[in-house]
């Protein structure tokens, strides 16, 4: 079958502006993506760049676009992808420095922000008898993370990474919740403390693309959950973020929903004079434009004791 | 110019272990890595790593598995030694983070693997390998040791019949360096890419051992590659852990009677009797996991089950899976002493890429991992301390203007209408075919003949590519003239080998002959040519 690849080109050596080039040849039946680029690469342009290791699913290198889909090319079929015609567009992920065509920057990406949330365990000493006896249940866990092949689908799919490249993304603190988690660390607080810092868990909009995204099932919008809860848990969470839960729980216990003026003063902070002023323009904006009432009241829907009741209840199996 | 007291090249098990080793010996120690070290093939290794923890079990059983394995060609002081540590070194790893399965009390688990006699394959799923790299290069980092990630080794520096350093090409910026150092080790893996189909990743091309070579140090039991018995050989070839076989899988006919029962025989014994029964009854050979039962193969192999679906699009659990033997590890590679030395001053080697005796003529299913930790950390120690006593080399700094003058001249002048891409699917289908799996002399003759065409065709190709940044065509390049190398030698050492041992099966000399062949086959080059030794294994 003839296929014409239409490939994302970019020479730091020339010009270092995007381009395309369009290569066309015969595939064999159940070809990969990735023998097609080797094609190209030995037949037609030596120049071509694109990265690859394993050949068989195993490392996540050749993560690539495949017709917009973020796919490894040893695994993706071309004829997988050529039942709208024979045309293919491959290109570097998205939101991601190129360095050269299909060979993107891992190192900013995700290799430096894993690197920042102190990628290893710390440990104490072997204990007398030589092994750490732990149950199988803890280790299948981390297992299940671990399996991780850091193919950079969770933070390609990532929601916040297009407006803030500088949050740490779903595989780096995928990559936290493996330490946090193990119970032979000795550090977990600390590695809270990395995480638990602007850039990182709060910035989270649990959009769970990056569950949707990943290849292996690792649901790494879950694990960043479970950090935002386990910060809690030790009592070193962000006052703001605190704060903000607090209220939010509080004001829904009480009324049954959300009062969303509340939520934002005490988010603030009642002493937070700076904080508080802050809000002064939106909360006038919002008066202009009829989204707030006046007087602003705050009722309670019907049935609110019953939601109280639920609070209750979920405090006293929480005790 | 970089300068270190110990340099490492090679990002997988062995060169991370080496690199942690010699850092905390208090050397100072740079890794060059071709490919991210979490890409590299120490991560495809699946299904154990070998210790003898079990309370059944001892350093003395697994040393005679090993030897048992090694059929005649192993070092017993290399293999006992090696026996001893293995334990110390997986609890270090389990100290260090690998999350290794359990078992009811919480103890490391460990399952019957291969030909060994015990339960003592300590395991991560089926993902063993990938998770013992990912946990060293976690602790890699820990140490902060500078690391030189997708760089390419060009050359090795030798001055004066001393290992002076390596010359690298970083991929990225485009530029070569020279890298000083007192000790480099190569960790830098093996070279069944000459072989197709394999096993192995992209970059498996025998690099470090074709340059140790070119530099003066000696290659071992070339001749020696272990074939793997239960690969759906299609495509790349995909490896399926022979721990499933320990599980209950059974190798069966089409029919799905089946075919093999010892599941416990060495390798090189199973791909024997897959490839005759593939040929006796001209029908494939299956592998049939369903005895493992669905629910144990998604909690035990669930890389496995999910690779075969994407790579082969089978389903494990209800499907059987086409098998033969595919190319997998060599045994062979540069000659060491157990500590790591080469017969090059400064030069050490370990894992894959090394041949210290503990693997003789075939290794024990399992020993891989162990081998790459245990050797790590004992040549990290070595290196670190040679450099420690050794003087201060000269690194000749012409050699850099020299290095890029041959690199130059790879890309100048005409190319054929060749394609790199040919001569090394043809290199492949040419070793599997006389090189592989049963040999002999006709078929050899014919191998080193055709390795010699495919020479003369690789030198005529040039790099087109005259960019330097991850100018892949100048790396392939490089490693197919490596290969090329390296096929020549394993040729050259099996055709001396006229009788059958361990990995290398000679229709024409089925039987050991141990009055003449209880002995490693030496390589070195002189004047060009590749000269050939016995040397006796000691016992």
């Amino acid at each position: 079958m003839q296929v014409t690849f239409k490939v994302y080109r970019k020479d730091p050596e020339k010009d270092g502006k995007p381009g395309r080039s369009n290569y066309t040849m015969d595939v064999p039946d159940g070809a990969t993506v990735l023998e097609s680029l080797f094609k190209i690469r030995d037949e037609m342009d030596p120049s071509l760049a694109f990265r690859c290791s394993c050949l068989r699913g195993h490392c996540g290198d050749c993560m690539v676009r495949v017709n917009g889909s973020s796919r490894l090319t040893c695994t993706a079929k071309v004829s997988a992808y050529t039942q709208k015609g024979p045309e293919i567009a491959l290109d570097p992920l998205r939101n991601v420095p190129v360095i050269k065509d299909l060979v993107f920057d891992w190192d900013a990406f995700m290799w430096n922000k894993i690197r920042a949330v102190k990628p290893w365990l710390e440990s104490a000493d072997l204990p007398a008898n030589g092994e750490t006896l732990v149950p199988d249940a803890a280790m299948r866990d981390l297992r299940k993370v671990m399996s991780c092949y850091q193919c950079g689908m969770c933070d390609e799919g990532c929601t916040v990474l297009p407006v803030d490249f500088d949050f740490l993304g779903p595989a780096a603190l995928t990559k936290a919740y493996r330490f946090v988690f193990d119970p032979r660390n000795q550090d977990k607080k600390e590695r809270l403390k990395i995480v638990e810092k602007p850039k990182g868990i709060w910035d989270c909009v649990h959009c769970y693309e990056a569950d949707e995204h990943c290849p292996r099932a690792i649901e790494p919008t879950k694990r960043i959950v479970a950090l935002r809860d386990e910060a809690f848990r030790v009592g070193i969470t962000n006052d703001k973020v605190a704060r903000h839960h607090q209220s939010f729980a509080a004001s829904v216990k009480e009324s049954g929903w959300l009062d969303e003026g509340r939520l934002a003063v005490e988010s603030e902070g009642l002493t937070n004079v700076k904080g508080l002023m802050k809000l002064l323009p939106t909360a006038a904006k919002a008066l202009t434009r009829g989204k707030a009432p006046i007087p602003y009241m705050h009722t309670k829907r019907p049935d609110a004791d019953k939601i109280k009741k639920i609070f209750e209840k979920a405090e006293q199996v929480e005790k | 110019m970089q300068e270190f007291d110990v340099v490492v090249i090679g990002g997988g098990v062995s060169g991370l272990r080496a690199a942690i080793a010699a850092k905390r010996a208090g050397a100072s120690v740079a890794l060059i890595s071709k490919s991210h070290p979490l890409r590299s093939n120490s991560g495809l290794a699946q299904g154990g790593i070998n210790a003898p923890l079990g309370k059944d079990d001892s350093p003395e059983s697994f040393a005679a598995d090993t030897v048992a394995a090694g059929d005649g060609l192993c070092e017993r002081s290399v293999v006992q030694s090696f026996a001893r540590e293995a334990a110390k070194e997986v609890l270090w790893l389990e100290q260090a983070g690998v999350p290794f399965n359990r078992d009811q009390v919480g103890r490391i688990d460990r399952r019957r693997f291969g030909s060994n006699s015990r339960s003592r394959s300590c395991y991560t799923d089926d993902r063993t390998g990938h998770i013992v790299l990912t946990v060293l290069y976690e602790q890699f980092q820990r140490l902060e040791i500078p690391a030189f990630e997708e760089w390419f080794m060009t050359s090795l520096v030798a001055d004066g019949g001393e290992c002076a350093g390596a010359l690298a090409l970083g991929l990225r910026s485009g530029k070569l360096d020279s890298f000083a150092a007192r000790a480099v080790i190569l960790a830098t893996g093996g070279f069944s890419r000459m072989y197709a189909p394999s096993t192995v990743s992209i970059g498996t091309t025998g690099d470090g051992q074709a340059l140790a070579y070119l530099s003066g140090a000696r290659l071992m039991d070339m001749e020696m590659v272990q074939f793997h018995p239960t690969v759906f050989p299609k495509g790349q070839g995909l490896l399926i852990t022979e721990a499933t076989l320990g599980s209950g899988a059974q190798i069966v006919n089409q029919q799905g009677a089946a075919i093999q029962t010892q599941s416990s025989s060495p390798r090189s014994k199973l791909c024997l009797s897959i490839a005759k029964a593939a040929q006796n009854g001209g029908a494939p050979v299956a592998l049939d996991l369903k005895p493992i039962g669905k629910e144990k193969i998604l909690s035990f192999f669930p890389q496995t089950h999910e690779l075969l679906r994407s790579v082969a699009g089978l389903d494990c659990t209800k499907d059987l899976v086409p098998i033969y033997p595919v190319a997998h590890r060599p045994m062979g590679g540069i000659e060491t002493k157990a500590s790591g030395e080469t017969s090059l001053a400064g030069l050490f080697a370990v894992g894959e890429c090394a041949c210290n005796g503990l693997n003789g003529a075939g290794r024990l299913a399992g020993n891989t991992l162990s081998e790459a930790v245990v050797f790590g950390k004992r040549v990290g120690e070595a290196a670190a301390a040679y450099a420690k006593s050794a003087v201060k080399k000269n690194f000749p700094a012409a050699k850099l203007a020299e290095e890029e003058k041959t690199l130059a001249a790879l890309a100048s002048g005409d190319s054929s209408q060749d394609s790199l891409r040919a001569v090394h699917a043809e290199l492949g289908g040419l070793m599997n075919e006389k090189v592989g799996l049963i040999r002999d002399a006709g078929g050899l003759k014919q191998a080193l003949d055709g390795i010699a065409q495919l020479n003369e065709r690789y030198q005529k190709i040039k790099v087109r590519n005259t960019g330097r940044i991850y100018n892949y065509e100048l790396t392939t390049h490089l490693e197919i003239g490596a290969m090329l190398i390296l096929a020549e030698v394993v040729t050259r050492s099996a055709q001396a080998r006229t009788e059958s041992r361990g990995a290398h099966y000679r229709s024409d000399f089925p039987n050991p002959d141990e009055a003449n062949w209880k002995s490693h086959t030496v390589a070195k080059l002189s004047q060009g040519s590749t000269q050939l030794e016995k040397k006796p294994v000691a016992n």
